[in-house]
């Protein structure tokens, strides 16, 4: 800048007042594109002094003596900001789009890695598990602790697997009128047989009526045992956790209550973000946190949602709602 | 292959003799030179989809195949069903899972080929000629549909039908709106009267996904 003010000065009496401006112009936008918006801003201020200073008569005093050289030097000084603002914005966006992109491939990656490797990993946990259980079978104890810690990372692996699904948006779902007392029967039968099993009380609203809803059956059923299961974990040994279904308007409506210690507010949403534990969770419950963010993910792909409440009394409530067939 | 020696190890109390193929073709010739018991088929073979071998023997034997296949796959299943599987186990199972699975099977082949004109099941007896059902002295009211499905189930008891094949079975050659919505609710009308806790039946179980299979027979 100070280079072109010295030659403009040099010319002082042979140039016009629009070839300075131009190029006065041209050096705020280099600047603003090589320096950003800060130097940009600093460039146009410092310029609208130069050439009030140097360029409108009387020279070499910010005396303005024609009052439309005040226009000029106003209009020079918004164009001069708007242009390096404008050049900001459009880099800032250009960056934005490039960063976008990145990630977004990063991401089709990661997905794609997940979903073959949870698949590869399948295969041979299945042989594992098999192997152990001969050997556990045999009476050798560490083969059943082989067989339990297989099956837990079996149930990582599918964890991730649907997790890496569900972000990328191709869940594959079966949705279809299915009854609501399938829906709960199936899910009271995966806790058959369990020691903790008598504290999970199973029961319809009203019993009389047929509730038909349109979800997918093998996923709601994981949806509404992963519940339960926290359900259980988070209270009490000995306490109830009540399961019940019913319809509410347009809704099929399946409720979980324990009477554990609730979610705190500020925890309550949380809840449901991908590898979160709650604070009041034991030490080793064996979980990364995915269940809750996978029930809400499939509840919502399902056209359905999930909904948290403080139990009166203590505990909590998770509320699953699917669309109800229209009878 | 490791999954190869779990299902020889979980099968060999029960059986004489195991051959074991490693393709399609080899396990297609085998059926036929051997002429076993059972098949177990692992839909992880590298030359043909399990669905095609399935129907393949089908065509032209009637020999029980249980199949091995991964999870996530409700429509795969239903596929193989429909296509003449008799059962299936999902990876990962235990050897104690494959045998009871195994052994159910067996027990049925065995029971289906003298039919009888009764079922018993819990207090229940169906008297298939007179088309009635009664619990001790009393008849239990059921709409001709409703005595069709339990008729379907109860002679397949045991075994997994698909919401298809129950369909085919109690409604063939009719024409309604919704199959599914139709098939679910007469089911559960059904469990009305015959169940004690609908939400844990003892008779008409749910196999999620795929569809209902019997138990409770006496």
């Amino acid at each position: 800048m100070a280079i072109a003010v010295a030659v403009l000065a040099f010319f002082r009496a042979r140039v016009d007042r629009t070839h300075v401006v131009l190029v006065l112009l041209l050096v705020i936008l280099g600047a603003s594109a090589a320096g950003g918006r800060t130097l940009g801003v600093l460039l146009s201020i410092t310029a609208f002094f130069v050439f009030d200073w140097g360029f409108l008569p009387p020279f070499d005093t910010l005396v303005v003596r024609d009052p439309l050289d005040w226009l000029a030097l106003v209009a020079f000084l918004v164009t001069s900001l708007v242009a390096a603002q404008l050049l900001y914005t459009a880099r800032a966006r250009r960056d934005a789009v490039e960063r976008a992109q990145v990630l977004r491939e990063a991401a089709v990656l990661k997905d794609a890695l997940i979903a073959t490797v949870s698949h590869d990993l399948r295969t041979p946990l299945t042989s594992i598990i098999g192997l152990a259980h001969e050997l556990a079978h045999s009476g050798d104890e560490q083969a059943l602790m082989i067989e339990e810690e297989a099956q837990r990372l079996n149930h990582l692996v599918t964890d991730l697997l649907d997790v890496a699904r569900l972000s990328a948006g191709g869940f594959p779902l079966d949705i279809r009128p299915n009854a609501l007392d399938d829906l709960l029967g199936v899910v009271v039968r995966q806790f058959a047989g369990r020691s903790d099993r008598h504290r999970l009380h199973a029961s319809l609203d009203h019993p009389d009526d047929v509730v038909i809803g349109r979800f997918d059956m093998t996923q709601t059923v994981r949806i509404v045992t992963n519940l339960v299961e926290n359900a259980l974990k988070y209270s009490p040994v000995d306490a109830a956790v009540q399961l019940a279904g019913g319809r509410d308007g347009n809704s099929v409506v399946i409720r979980v209550e324990d009477s554990g210690p609730g979610l705190p507010p500020e925890e309550a949403e949380r809840a449901f973000e991908p590898f979160t534990r709650m604070s009041s969770a034991p030490p080793d419950t064996g979980s990364v946190g995915l269940g809750l963010s996978i029930a809400r993910g499939l509840a919502t792909a399902e056209g359905g949602g999930i909904q948290y409440r403080h139990r009166p009394g203590g505990g909590s409530v998770f509320i699953l709602s699917l669309p109800a067939e229209q009878s | 292959m490791p999954i190869r020696r779990v299902v020889r190890h979980a099968l060999e109390p029960d059986f004489d003799r195991i051959v074991e193929a490693t393709s399609a073709r080899d396990g297609i010739d085998l059926v036929a030179a051997e002429l076993p018991s059972l098949v177990v088929l692992d839909l992880g073979l590298p030359d043909a989809p399990g669905l095609d071998v399935c129907r393949e023997l089908r065509a032209w034997s009637a020999v029980p195949i249980l199949v091995l296949s991964a999870r996530h796959a409700d429509h795969e299943k239903v596929a193989l069903l429909d296509a003449g599987a008799d059962d299936y186990v999902t990876k990962p199972f235990s050897p104690a899972e494959l045998r009871a699975r195994v052994r159910a099977i067996m027990r049925r082949v065995v029971a289906g080929t003298a039919p009888s004109a009764r079922i018993e099941f819990g207090p229940f007896l169906m008297d298939l000629s007179a088309r009635t059902l009664s619990r001790g002295s009393e008849i239990v009211h059921l709409t001709p549909i409703e005595w069709e499905l339990l008729r379907t189930l109860a002679t397949n008891a045991g075994r997994t039908l698909t919401h298809t094949q129950i369909f085919n079975a109690v409604w063939s050659g009719r024409k309604y709106g919704d199959a599914q919505q139709y098939l679910r609710t007469h089911v559960a009308n059904l469990r009305r009267k015959i169940e004690n806790d609908l939400l844990d039946p003892q008779y008409i179980m749910t196999e999620p996904g795929i569809g209902y299979r019997f138990a409770g027979l006496r």
